[in-house]
C-alpha cells in the first residue's frame, strides 16, 4: 500500500503545473528557459532546477527529486514485472512505429502511450500492440500507463504545431519522475546529435536538459542521440519529385548522416538487452553524411526525372527567424525555424560508428545506406504506379 | 450530380436552383440577376458546392418535375417566388438562344469569386510556408494517414517484414493466446497475412490481447463440430495450443485429438472445395492399395529371385519361401524366409490408378505396415505401359519399427537400379514391389532380443497411399521435446504429443513439426539456435524464436514434411558432441531457416 501512496504523492506534484498561471509563460527569446524555471514548480523542492552561471555556460542544473522516492520503489512484493513488457511513448511517430514493429516482432509485449484523439491509432492495435490513452502534457494521466512496465522507450517529440515545451520538457520530466517512482527498470531516451553544442535551438536544448535530468534521476537508462531519419526524406524530396511538384532545399553546407529508422530500432533493441550499455550515451549515425543538394541529386537520378528545385538561401531562413522572434505571436514559428542557426554553420551531423558497432556486435554491412534505401523506395513506388496504370486500363473494359 | 442535372434540364430546375442560391446569397443574386440564367447554372455546377441538405431534396424532385413541362408556369406560384427569381425565369425564356455569349461573362465573373480566390491563395501560402519552415526544422515529419497506408500497410518500402504472397494467405492460429501463439499472431499481422484466431471464449480480455483485424473464431479443438467454421477459407494452420494441465484427459483432448480434429476438418474443407471445382483436393492422399478384405489381396503376387547364381552354394542353401495371405484376424500378412545367399522374395502388383489420377501429382508413397523391425526395399518399375521391355527399376530402402508404423517414401528417394538410367518419373510408374532380402538386416531390441533369425520375416500390410505433392507446408505444429516437464508426467505428455504428431503425419497435409526445448519468455533473436533431429537437445528457447520459426516455415519448401528439435546453442558435454548440430543466429534480415533445415531429414 505504501507504493500506492507514493504514487498519489507523485500525482499531486505532477498536477501542480496545471494550476499555474499560464500567462506567466510568455514567449520571448529566453522564454523557454524561463519556462524551465517555471517548471521547477513541478518538483516539490524549489532547489531542483536553479539557474547558475551565465553566458555560454550551461545555465541549468537539473536535479530530480525522484531520487528521494527511491525508498518507495520495490515495496510491492506482488507479481514480478516481465522483462518483455515495454511502453513506447511516441509510438505513432516515424521512429516510434518502427520501434513498435521491431519490438512486436522480437516478442515483446508492447504498450503504446498515445494521446487521446478522435481518430485512434488503429494501426498499432492492428499490429498487436496495446494502446493506452494518456497525454504527457497532462501528467496525471501518466502513472496508470506505467503499471507493470519493465522498460520505457521514449521516442516522443512534440508536434511542430504545438508549443515545444509542453511535451518535450514538462511532459518528459513528469514521465521520468513517474517512471522512477514506479520502479521502471530501464528508460531509453532518444535525443539529438550535438544537442549539447546548440543551446540556441530550443528543441536541442530541451533534449540536452532532458538527458541531464534523466542522468540525475538515478533511473537505469540509455540515451541514444540520432542524426536524421531517411524516412523524413521521402516526404521532403522523393514524393514531391515523383509528383513533379517543387522541391524546397537550402544551400546549407551542413551534412547529415541519415539513418533508416528500422536500423535505429534494431540497434536500439540490441543495446537495450546489453547490460554493459546501461547509463551510456550512444550516438547512431548513418553510413555517410549528405547535404541537401546531394540528396536531391540522388532522388533525381533514381526517379529518372529532374526536380523543380527551389533553393532557399540559409540567410533568408535566418532572417525570417530573427523577424519572427520579434513578435510574441510568432515566437512558436521562431522556435521552429531555430534549426536554421545550425544549418548555417558548416557542421557535419555524423559520428564514426565503428566503436558503436563493435560495442553492439553489429556488422556495419547490415546498416542500410541512403542510396540503397532510396533505390528500394523508388523501385517499389515506380512499380506500384505502373501496376496502378495497368489496372486503370483494365477497368476501361465493359461487358 | 446537381451540376449535370442543372445543365441538362431547362427552365424549372434552373429556377429552383436560383431560389436556393438566393437563400444562401441574397445579395449576390439581386446584383447578378441582370446576367443570364446560365450564370446560375455554372455557378451551381462548379464554383460553390451547395450544401448537401439543400441539393439532395432537389435532386430527388427533379425527375418528377421534368416530364411535366406544363406545370412550369404553376410551379413558381406554388413555391412563392419573389421578384428576383421571376425575373430570372423570364430572362431565361427570352435569352435561351444567347447562352453562348453569356458563358464568357459568367466565366470571368467566376474567376473573380473572392471566396475561392482567398481560399486558393491561402492554400498556396500555407503550402509555401510549410515547406519553407520545414527547411529550418530538425527533421520532423508529420505524415498523413494515406501516406502511411502506402508506406506501411500495403507492403510498401517501409515494410521490412512484408513477405510476397502474404496478402493472399489466410492463416489459422490455434491457441492464439498461448505464449507462442500470441507472438505468432503479431508476427503474421506485421507481415501482412490475414489471420484467423481460434479461441475458446471471446472474452473481453482475450479479444484485447489480439490485434483488431484478426478474425476471431470461437471453437474448441476437442469439439470437431466447432472447427468447421474455423478452417473455412484458411490456407495454412499454425497449431500452438497445448493442454493447460498434465491431466491425461486434457492431454488427450488437446494435444492428441485436437490435432487430429483440426487436420480432419481442414482436409474435409479442402475436399469440399475440390468438389465444388468438380475435382479432387490436391491435398488429399490417393489410395493405391488397402488390405481390408480377402479380395484386396487379388493382383498381388509373390516371386522369388537371387541376385547372383552360385550353383555350388545353392545346393546347400535352405532355399526360400514366402506367402501372402489374409489371416483370420483380418490382417494381410506377407511372411516367409530367405535362407539362400543373395536371395530375395518380392510382393508385387501392377498398379491400377483411378481414372484421371497420375502419380506425378504426388510426391511419395506412405505405407502403413507392421514390419517387425525388418527393413524392406520398395521397387517401382516405370516405363511406357505398352512396352514392358523398356521398363526401368527404381528402389528405395525402408526400415520398420516393432509394431505398426507409417513409413513415408518420397519419390525423390528412389534411385535407379542401373546407375545410368534417368531419375524416376512418377508419371510412368506401373508396378509396385515390396522386397525382402536378408542382407543388411539389423536386429532390433524386441521381445526376442538378439536371438532373432534375421532371415525370416513377417510383414503386416494395412494400406499404401500416395502423398499429395506441394511446395509448402500446410500445417505447423508446435510440439515439445519433453525436457522441462515434471518427470512424473513426462511420459503421458510425450505420448499425447506424439499421438498428435502422428495424426498430422498421417493426414497427408504438408507438415512441419517443431519441438522446442523448454520455452523461455524473453525477446527473440538474441542467441544462436540449434536445429536437430533425434531428441538430443538440452537447452531452452525463447517463445519469440519459436514463433519466428513458425512464421518463416510457412513459405519455406525445406520445412515441408519435417520434424525437428530446436533450442538455444550450447556446448555439448565432452564425449557427447553431436556433429550434425547446426547453429544459426536468427535475424530478420537473413533466412536462417532454409540452410538449417535443408540438412535435416524429410518425412520424419
Amino acid at each position: 500500500m505504501a507504493s500506492s501512496t507514493s504514487t498519489l504523492k507523485l500525482n499531486l506534484h505532477l498536477q501542480q503545473p496545471n494550476n499555474r498561471n499560464p500567462s506567466s509563460a510568455q514567449y520571448s527569446n529566453l522564454s523557454w528557459r524561463r519556462t524551465l524555471a517555471i517548471s521547477s514548480l513541478l518538483c516539490s523542492t524549489p532547489s531542483l532546477i536553479t539557474s547558475k552561471g551565465d553566458g555560454k555556460d550551461r545555465n541549468l542544473v537539473v536535479k530530480c527529486n525522484a531520487a528521494a522516492t527511491t525508498a518507495a520503489v520495490n515495496l510491492a512484493p506482488g507479481t514480478p514485472v516481465r522483462p518483455t513488457s515495454i511502453l513506447v511513448v511516441g509510438a505513432t511517430g516515424t521512429l516510434g512505429r518502427q520501434i513498435v514493429r521491431r519490438a512486436l516482432d522480437e516478442g515483446y509485449d508492447v504498450r503504446c502511450l498515445v494521446r487521446p484523439r478522435p481518430a485512434p491509432a488503429d494501426f498499432l492495435r492492428d499490429w498487436g500492440a496495446t494502446v493506452v490513452n494518456a497525454d504527457l502534457s497532462r501528467p496525471e494521466t501518466i502513472p496508470a500507463t506505467l503499471v507493470g512496465i519493465h522498460t520505457v522507450i521514449d521516442c516522443a517529440t512534440g508536434r511542430p504545431e504545438e508549443p515545444i515545451k509542453t511535451v518535450d520538457w514538462e511532459g518528459k520530466v513528469a514521465l521520468i519522475q513517474c517512471a522512477k517512482a514506479m520502479g521502471v527498470q530501464k528508460y531509453v531516451f532518444f535525443s539529438i546529435h550535438n544537442c549539447d553544442k546548440h543551446p540556441e535551438v530550443p528543441l536541442m536544448e530541451i533534449k540536452y536538459c532532458t538527458e541531464k535530468f534523466l542522468n540525475d534521476s538515478g533511473l537505469n537508462h540509455i540515451t541514444i542521440r540520432l542524426c536524421g531519419f531517411m524516412q523524413g526524406l521521402i516526404g521532403q524530396y522523393a514524393v514531391p519529385i515523383l509528383e513533379e511538384k517543387s522541391v524546397w532545399g537550402t544551400d546549407a553546407p551542413t551534412r547529415i548522416a541519415y539513418m533508416d529508422t528500422q536500423d535505429i530500432a534494431r540497434l536500439t533493441f540490441i543495446a537495450l538487452r546489453n547490460e554493459n550499455i546501461n547509463r551510456k550515451l550512444l550516438t547512431f549515425a548513418g553510413p555517410r553524411a549528405w547535404t541537401t543538394q546531394e540528396v536531391i541529386t540522388l532522388c533525381e537520378r533514381l526517379a529518372g526525372q529532374d526536380a523543380n528545385v527551389t533553393t532557399v538561401p540559409v540567410s533568408i531562413l535566418r532572417f525570417t527567424r530573427q523577424l519572427t522572434r520579434l513578435f510574441e505571436w510568432t515566437s512558436d514559428v521562431a522556435d521552429r525555424l531555430a534549426f536554421s542557426e545550425v544549418l548555417s554553420s558548416d557542421i557535419v551531423f555524423s559520428v564514426p560508428m565503428t566503436e558503436t558497432y563493435s560495442l553492439l556486435g553489429v556488422d556495419s554491412k547490415d546498416v542500410v545506406s541512403l542510396e540503397k534505401y532510396l533505390q528500394d523506395y523508388f523501385t517499389n513506388i515506380l512499380k506500384k504506379l505502373k501496376d496502378l496504370k495497368a489496372q486503370s486500363k483494365q477497368t476501361d473494359i465493359f461487358f | 450530380m446537381s451540376g449535370a442535372s442543372a445543365a441538362l434540364i431547362p427552365a424549372t430546375t434552373t429556377v429552383r436552383f436560383s431560389k436556393k442560391l438566393e437563400y444562401h446569397h441574397p445579395k449576390w443574386l439581386s446584383k447578378v440577376n441582370d446576367y443570364s440564367v446560365s450564370y446560375h447554372r455554372i455557378y451551381c455546377s462548379s464554383s460553390i458546392p451547395s450544401p448537401p441538405t439543400s441539393s439532395s431534396p432537389n435532386s430527388g424532385k427533379d425527375p418528377k418535375k421534368n416530364p411535366t413541362k406544363k406545370k412550369k408556369k404553376d410551379d413558381p406560384k406554388e413555391t412563392s417566388v419573389d421578384s428576383a427569381s421571376q425575373m430570372v425565369q423570364q430572362k431565361e425564356e427570352d435569352q435561351e438562344l444567347e447562352l453562348a455569349s453569356s458563358v464568357s461573362v459568367m466565366k470571368r465573373l467566376d474567376e473573380v469569386n473572392p471566396v475561392g480566390l482567398g481560399r486558393r491563395s491561402r492554400q498556396i501560402f500555407d503550402e509555401v510556408w510549410r515547406k519553407f519552415s520545414g527547411l529550418g526544422q530538425i527533421s520532423r515529419t508529420t505524415r498523413s494517414d494515406d501516406e502511411t497506408d502506402i508506406l506501411i500497410r500495403d507492403g510498401g518500402p517501409m515494410c521490412e517484414f512484408a513477405i510476397p504472397g502474404a496478402q493472399n494467405t489466410v492463416v489459422l492460429v490455434v491457441g492464439a493466446t498461448s505464449r507462442v501463439g500470441r507472438i505468432v499472431v503479431r508476427k503474421l499481422m506485421l507481415r501482412g497475412y490475414s489471420v484467423k484466431a481460434l479461441v475458446r471464449k471471446a472474452d473481453e480480455g482475450i479479444v484485447d490481447l489480439l490485434p483488431t483485424s484478426v478474425e476471431i473464431v470461437i471453437g474448441d479443438v476437442g469439439d470437431p463440430e466447432t472447427l468447421k467454421d474455423a478452417v473455412e477459407g484458411c490456407n495454412k494452420i499454425i497449431y500452438c495450443a497445448t493442454a493447460r494441465s498434465t491431466i491425461t484427459g486434457d492431454l488427450f483432448r488437446v494435444d492428441h485429438m485436437g490435432v487430429y480434429n483440426i487436420t480432419k476438418a481442414f482436409q474435409d474443407y479442402n475436399n469440399k472445395l475440390a468438389q465444388l471445382r468438380a475435382g479432387k483436393s490436391s491435398k488429399s492422399k490417393l489410395l493405391i492399395a488397402k488390405f481390408k478384405t480377402e479380395d484386396s489381396l487379388h493382383g498381388w503376387e509373390v516371386r522369388q529371385g537371387t541376385y547372383f547364381q552360385d550353383v555350388v552354394a545353392a545346393k546347400y542353401d535352405g532355399g526360400m519361401d514366402a506367402k501372402f495371405e489374409f489371416t483370420e484376424s483380418g490382417e494381410a500378412v506377407f511372411s516367409g524366409f530367405v535362407f539362400t545367399r543373395g536371395g530375395y522374395v518380392d510382393l508385387t502388383k501392377k498398379l491400377s490408378l483411378p481414372l484421371g489420377s497420375t502419380l506425378d501429382r504426388y510426391e511419395g508413397l506412405v505405407f502403413s505396415l507392421g514390419g517387425n523391425g525388418r527393413s524392406y526395399v520398395v521397387i517401382l518399375e516405370a516405363g511406357p505401359t505398352g512396352d514392358m521391355t523398356q521398363s526401368k527399376m527404381y528402389f528405395s530402402r525402408i526400415s520398420t519399427k516393432a509394431g505398426f508404423c507409417r513409413v513415408r517414401v518420397p519419390f525423390s528417394s528412389f534411385r535407379p537400379v542401373k546407375p545410368d538410367d534417368p531419375p524416376l518419373d512418377p508419371f510412368l510408374v506401373h508396378t509396385l514391389t515390396i522386397r525382402f532380402e536378408p542382407r543388411r538386416q539389423r536386429s532390433f531390441e524386441g521381445v526376442n532380443g538378439p536371438n532373432q533369425d534375421l532371415r525370416s520375416f513377417q510383414l503386416i500390410l494395412e494400406y499404401v497411399k500416395a502423398l499429395p505433392t506441394g511446395q509448402e507446408t500446410d500445417f505447423i505444429l508446435v510440439s515439445c521435446t519433453g525436457s522441462g516437464i515434471e518427470p512424473s508426467r513426462r511420459d503421458q505428455v510425450l505420448k499425447a504429443k506424439k499421438a498428435g504428431e502422428d495424426s498430422l503425419r498421417r493426414s497427408g497435409l504438408g507438415y512441419t513439426i517443431i519441438r522446442p526445448g523448454p520455452l523461455v519468455e524473453e525477446p527473440g533473436g538474441q542467441r544462436a539456435l540449434i536445429f536437430d533431429q533425434g531428441n538430443r537437445i538440452s537447452q531452452g528457447i525463447s517463445c519469440a524464436d519459436v514463433a519466428d520459426i513458425c512464421v518463416k516455415a510457412l513459405h519455406d519448401s525445406t520445412a515441408r514434411n519435417k520434424s525437428f528439435d530446436v533450442c538455444y546453442e550450447y556446448v555439448a558435454e565432452p564425449g557427447k558432441e553431436l556433429y550434425e548440430l547446426v547453429a544459426h543466429l536468427p535475424d530478420k534480415a537473413n533466412n536462417y531457416l532454409t540452410p538449417a533445415l535443408s540438412v535435416l531429414e524429410k518425412n520424419t
